[in-house]
């Protein structure tokens, strides 16, 4: 009886864990004033797969593959001090939740931007980027079974241009 | 013949003489009536053995399935903004360009930063 009630406690836990994404965030700020949002579903990705001779060159990296690997896609804009702050703590905590690790963080004169992921050696199953920039922040969540050494080639092509 | 009270208020002992003495006739149909009774107690325990389980693994998949119920419901999937495959197309595209941007902004410091500690060294 103990083991179910543990295993209940789990799947509460996982349950309440699982809210916490990047569509809770989407759901909760889209409808804002001063919220530009952005939201591209799994079943537009799979008709962006279907687009015939995708060919999308970023200097020397072929985007296609990483853009047919993408599942969801959202993007949070606010240019309200106190919804954005708001909205920067909600990620900081989400990433704390989802155990992402950071990736890259720049700061120059109060800007702030931290990109961070989560998956294994092999696949990012989600990458999100916060950008803060005086009263505004960005916020970018896109989530699927991107190619790790695709991503990192596209990152390190921009440090190169 | 003795009454049921009787007969519990009787000792183990008192049982197995009674019980091992031949003399007293025992009805043809005895042994298959608590054969038969036996039987429905067991299936009774069972049963009950059976609902000690059931009721709380019920209970407990009928609370997760609330709760992803009221998860689906208060996290529910968001309207596309594109209905054009294109046009989404675009927007992933000028997301990924954004993202460079940002790493080729965090390379530019790293670059400077050690621009800066080169100067550093050179005066020192």
């Amino acid at each position: 009886m103990k083991q179910l009630y543990i295993l209940a406690a789990m799947l509460l836990v996982s349950v309440s864990a699982a809210a916490q994404d990047g569509r809770s965030l989407y759901n909760k700020y889209s409808d804002n004033a001063n919220v530009e949002a952005v939201y591209i579903s799994p079943a537009m990705f799979r008709l962006i797969g279907k687009i015939p001779d995708m060919e999308v060159e970023d200097g020397s990296v072929n985007l296609g593959p990483i853009i047919k690997s993408l599942s969801g896609l959202y993007i949070l804009s606010i240019k309200e001090d106190r919804i954005a702050e708001e909205l920067a703590d909600d990620v900081n905590r989400f990433i704390k939740k989802g155990q992402y690790e950071l990736l890259m963080e720049a700061k120059d004169n109060g800007e702030v931007m931290r990109m961070y992921t989560v998956g294994d050696d092999f696949v990012v199953n989600s990458f999100v980027m916060l950008a803060r920039q005086g009263d505004e922040v960005d916020f970018i969540c896109l989530d699927g079974t991107m190619p790790r050494d695709q991503l990192e080639a596209l990152i390190a092509e921009a440090t190169k241009n | 013949m003795k009454t049921i009270d009787e007969i519990t208020r009787l000792s183990a002992e008192d049982l197995e003489r009674v019980s091992l003495d031949e003399s007293i006739p025992v009805p043809e149909e005895l042994s298959g009536k608590v054969r038969e009774a036996v039987t429905r107690a067991d299936e009774a325990a069972a049963r009950t053995h059976r609902l000690r389980w059931t009721l709380p693994a019920t209970g407990i998949a009928a609370a997760v399935a609330i709760l992803v119920t009221i998860g689906l419901t208060r996290n529910p999937e968001p309207k596309d903004t594109f209905d054009d495959p294109y046009l989404a197309y675009a927007e992933v595209e000028k997301v990924f360009s954004r993202i460079s941007g940002a790493v080729a902004y965090g390379a530019e410091k790293v670059n400077e930063s050690e621009q800066t500690l080169e100067k550093y060294a050179y005066w020192k």
